[in-house]
Formats: structure tokens, sequence, C-alpha cells
């Protein structure tokens, strides 16, 4: 039984009234909105332009949006023939068939041509995962953070998700976004500037380091605040680039806490926890955990049960800290 | 329908069999893709010699037409015919199998000037290649894209993905050229995976298909100097050919996909290829 509980979480002060952003529309106005401003920005599909990420874009501009149909592997070496051409591509379709089905045109036509072809990798971790395990991605980040040239954004909210489409087509080489289809709750105040490269500290303290991203964020906030009843002071950072990850910040806030915890819906096996150890394993050694999958195909389920099976519920990731904190 | 000249004729077969004696004293150096190189030899020097609008001293003019050599292992070829069309030294070539050499055993458009996309894996050029020809229309430019094919290389699933888009967006700027010689890697192409027959499947996906003589100077200037052959339609030029032509000891043998040549040996060759060139002169009457 953990000690934590749903009665014992506090209320967090940014979110007293919570708004809950769909990443879907945020990204669709934000292409729209980077189209009109951008001639050369396309829109490119796999049988996935209605109701995902494109259709605000395709309706102002069809004459911009490719649609390639079931076919990824063209697709993705359409996107580089593009960009090579001088447009600005961005490709959306389910993660697991944009990733991992053309893997090969990502890493040869788009990874080491440093080609600005911007790819949106729909429904991430458990986001479909009633779908099951074959639509259920646990392992892209490992998978594509080993790429040169690559840029990874996980936004975790709406804000993050709008801007992080304009940080993409700016920056000249790739972008992977990590896209999530359950609704976040908004952690940014209006007004905030997505910085690519930069993590941020969303909650600073003392006694624990806790490294998020994406739909693990607002969880680990809330988890943090589970931990300050029982008097530990954790620091939450957001870490919305997962590569080139923020080497200063990670090691500053280590070099302070002495000890670090990541939390992801992802594998442990090189996701947001692996990106950081390398980090402090050279730079600024402590102790750390990692909380995520554990290297497994995940079992069938709707989002929140199997975010609570898996662990990765603020009562949880307070739990697994606690239990970490133990061993010192 | 255009035609060649015989004068014309004996030009491009002397600079094909020219390239076919650079490419061998390349291999002095390292062992090479030969067998690839040498049956495309002759379309490509058609295409860089009469059918591609192109400027060897402005590479990046945009409204070029592009040529892919997506079966990237025949990139022998493609550095022999850019450095007689003077995208570069013909010394860059003889560098070919040294520690950071721009004349990589495949090709990389970050080394070398004339090289419009870098190739290796197969089935990458012809994605790429239509999404330039789409590029094409949407910046209202008129230029062509060519993208080599081999026949080994048509099993790959990406070809057909891409075939079919082609098709299906009718883009008339695009022509593939399969090099049909027949052999692959381990063996005749028919034995190891058919993907014969290629005219049919290429008209199957919406296709404009012309079979020719891909060692016929005239046959392969007649089908290239008329596309698109049908309007709406992108075209699919299929290239007969011999593996490792103008060397007769390995022509048609699958054994020369890949050759390590010993270097007291290239001498003797080059001699071979000399003999066939004067062999195919006898048979232009001018």
């Amino acid at each position: 039984m953990s000690e934590f509980n749903k009665n014992n979480k506090v209320n967090n002060a940014v979110n007293s009234s919570p708004v809950y952003d769909d990443a879907r529309k945020f990204f669709a106005n934000a292409l729209a909105d980077l189209g009109e401003k951008n001639r050369d920005v396309l829109y490119i599909s796999c049988d996935s332009s209605l109701g995902a990420s494109g259709a605000e874009f395709n309706k102002k501009f069809p004459e911009r949006h490719f649609e390639f149909g079931i076919a990824e592997q063209n697709a993705m070496g359409e996107a580089a023939g593009f960009a090579i051409s001088g447009k600005i591509p961005f490709i959306a379709a389910y993660l697991p068939f944009v990733a991992y089905r053309c893997f090969e045109q990502v890493r040869d036509d788009v990874c080491k041509t440093n080609l600005n072809v911007n790819i949106m990798g729909n429904n991430c971790g458990f986001s479909v995962s009633a779908l099951g395990a074959t639509h259920t991605v646990l392992e892209d980040v490992a998978v594509m953070r080993a790429l040169p040239n690559l840029t990874i954004f996980s936004p975790c909210d709406g804000p993050e998700y709008y801007q992080a489409v304009f940080a993409a087509a700016q920056i000249k080489g790739p972008v992977f976004i990590r896209v999530h289809r359950v609704k976040s709750r908004r952690i940014h105040k209006e007004g905030f500037k997505f910085e690519p490269g930069k993590g941020e500290i969303l909650r600073p303290g003392t006694d624990i380091t806790l490294v998020s991203c994406s739909s693990m964020v607002a969880n680990t906030l809330d988890a943090a605040d589970m931990l300050s009843v029982k008097g530990i002071d954790a620091e939450v950072i957001n870490i919305s680039t997962l590569k080139p990850i923020d080497r200063q910040l990670i090691n500053q806030s280590s070099q302070k806490t002495k000890k670090v915890v990541t939390v992801e819906e992802h594998s442990v096996v090189g996701g947001l926890g692996g990106a950081v150890a390398e980090v402090l394993i050279c730079e600024s050694p402590v102790r750390m955990k990692m909380i995520g999958i554990n290297d497994l195909f995940a079992v069938v389920g709707d989002y929140s049960q199997l975010i609570d099976y898996y662990g990765l519920s603020p009562e949880k990731i307070a739990g697994s800290v606690m239990d970490f904190l133990k061993t010192f | 329908m255009p035609e060649l000249t015989p004068e014309e004729t004996k030009i491009l077969l002397e600079k094909s069999y020219k390239c076919r004696q650079n490419i061998l004293q390349m291999m002095r150096n390292a062992e090479g893709h030969i067998g690839g190189a040498f049956s495309s030899l002759d379309i490509i020097t058609v295409l860089y010699n009469k059918i591609l609008r192109h400027d060897p001293k402005n590479p990046k003019w945009p409204n070029r037409d592009r040529f892919i050599l997506s079966a990237g292992h025949k990139c022998l070829a493609l550095y022999a015919v850019l450095a007689e069309q003077g995208y570069f030294e013909e010394d860059v070539l003889y560098t070919y199998g040294s520690f950071k050499t721009k004349v990589a055993m495949h090709p990389e458009e970050k080394l070398l000037a004339g090289i419009e996309f870098p190739t290796g894996s197969l089935g990458h050029g012809l994605p790429v290649g239509h999404a330039m020809a789409l590029a094409a229309k949407l910046d209202g430019l008129d230029y062509k894209v060519y993208v080599m094919l081999g026949d080994g290389e048509c099993a790959e699933g990406s070809v057909w993905e891409a075939a079919m888009s082609a098709g299906h967006y009718a883009s008339d700027n695009l022509v593939a050229i399969v090099d049909l010689n027949g052999l692959q890697v381990n063996g005749a192409t028919t034995e190891i995976m058919d993907s014969s027959p290629i005219e049919k499947k290429f008209k199957a996906f919406g296709w404009a298909v012309e079979s020719i003589d891909g060692h016929d100077f005239g046959q392969i200037y007649r089908s290239l100097a008329e596309v698109p052959l049908k309007k709406q339609k992108p075209t699919c030029i299929v290239a007969n050919t011999t593996k490792c032509k103008g060397l007769d000891f390995a022509e048609g043998k699958f054994q020369y996909h890949h050759w390590h040549c010993e270097p007291d040996k290239i001498d003797e060759a080059i001699n071979i290829v000399k003999s066939a060139q004067n062999k195919e002169l006898e048979n232009v009457r001018i």
C-alpha cells in the first residue's frame, strides 16, 4: 500500500482551476498560422489528414497538402525531396508508422542530408493504448535519439506544442515532435516563450531533482506536491527538447540536490532517463532512479488504467521517489 | 522523331568508352561496382550530353533538370560522366579508394558538385525524385527529374509506393529509367526475386512505358528526347542492358556486380575495353 493516495494530494497553486489542452488542436492552429506566414511550408499526410494535426492547414492551403496514402517509406522520401527543393515539409502520421516503418528513409534521406523535414509523431506513449501494443509507442525516444542531426521536441502542453511547430520550421535540420493525444493540463502561463534546447525549472527545490517531459510533467508536479507534504522539497524540471538536451540545467540541478529521478511515459531503455544518465555519468555523477516502462510491450487498457498500472500516477511517482530516498 | 547523326553517335560512343577506361583507372585503387556502372554508362552518357538541361558551372541552377542515381552503387559511371562534363577535375576520380575521397562507393551530394541526392540504400531515389517533380510544379518551373533504378532494386517496396504516388499525381515531369541488366549481387534477378515484367508493372501503376536497347545510342536518345511519352503520365524507360558491357570476359556475369581487379590486370582490362570500342565504332557508319 502506497503511503500516497489521492486524498493527500494538495492543490497546485498554478492550476487551481486547470485548463486541459488538446495537442492536436494547437498543432493544427500552429501549422495553419505558420503556413500563412511561410509559403514554403507543406503538409504531408499518410491517410492521416482528417482530425489530425494538419486539418486546419489543409482547409486553408489545399495546394500545399500532399496525401501519400498508407505508404510511409515513400512519404518520408518525398518529404526529403521537397526539403532539398527548398520546401519546409511537416509530415504527420501515427508515430510507429512515421518513425519506424520508414526509419531508414528518416536516417538516410532526412537526417544524413540534414534537411528541414519536420516529423510529427502522433499518439506517443499510451495515447491510444486501447488499440494494443502495435499502436502503443514506448521506445521512440530511444530509437530516434540515436540519429545524428535530429532535434527532438516532446512538448507538455498547448503553448509548447504551438511554439514547437514554429521552432521546428526555423531549425535548418530535421525535427521530430512527439505528439500526445490525451489532453494535457496547461502548465505554462500566457507569455511563455519556448526555447529549443532549453529545459526549465517548473518548481524549484533543494532535496531531489525530478526530471520529466510530455504527459508526465503534470503528474510529476503533482507528485512533488505530495512529497512536500512529507517535508521533501523536490525540484521539477521539464525537458521539452530531448535532443539536444539541456546539459547545463541537468548538471546544475543535480549538483544542488545530489539525487535525480526521471519520469517518462516511455521505456526506461534509452529514453529521457537514458539521456539524463548520459549527461550525469560523464559530467556530474549522482545516484539516479528512472521511472518509466520497464522494457516490455504494454498490456491493453485505457489511459488512466495503464498510467496507474505502470506506476506513472502522481501517487505512484511520489511513492517511488520516497522508496528511492530511503536508500540514501 | 529526334535522331542522332552518325557523327553524334560516334562522339557519344567514344565518350562512353573513355569513361569505361577512366573507371578502370579508378579501380587501380580499390574494388568497385563495375557491372552496373558499365551497364548504365551509355544511358548516363546520353543523358548528360544530349538530354539534361544542366550547367556544370552552375550546378545548383534552380531550373536545371535533376538526375538521381537511385541505384547508387552504379556511381562509378556517374562520376566518370560528371568529370567528363566538367563538374570537377578528372584528377578527383583517381582519389577513389583513398581516405575522405569525394568519390565514395556511394554518391554523396555534400561532397561533390553534380550529385543531386545521396543514395546507397536501394529504393530511396524514386520517392525523392517524385517530390522534386512535384516541387517543380509548385514553383512553376519546367525542369524534369530523371531517376535511374536497377532491376534488382525493383524488389524494394518503396519503389512501388513511389510509382503509385507518381501515377496518382500524374507527374509527367518525372522519368524513371530502369537499367535492366538482369543480374544482381547473388545471381539472375529472375532467380533471386523476379521483378519482371517491369513494363507491365509500371503501366499498371499509371505510367507511360517504353522498352529500349540500353546500349543503342539512337534508341536511348529517341526515347529520352520525347518524354513525357504521354501527357499527365510519368514516363518509364525500361533499358535492356548487359551487365559489365564492354569488358567481354565479364559481360553478363553476376560475379562482376562488384569486382576487385588485381592492379596488374587493369591495363589488360583497359585494352579489352578499347577493342570493344573499336568493334562498336565499326557499326557506326559515317
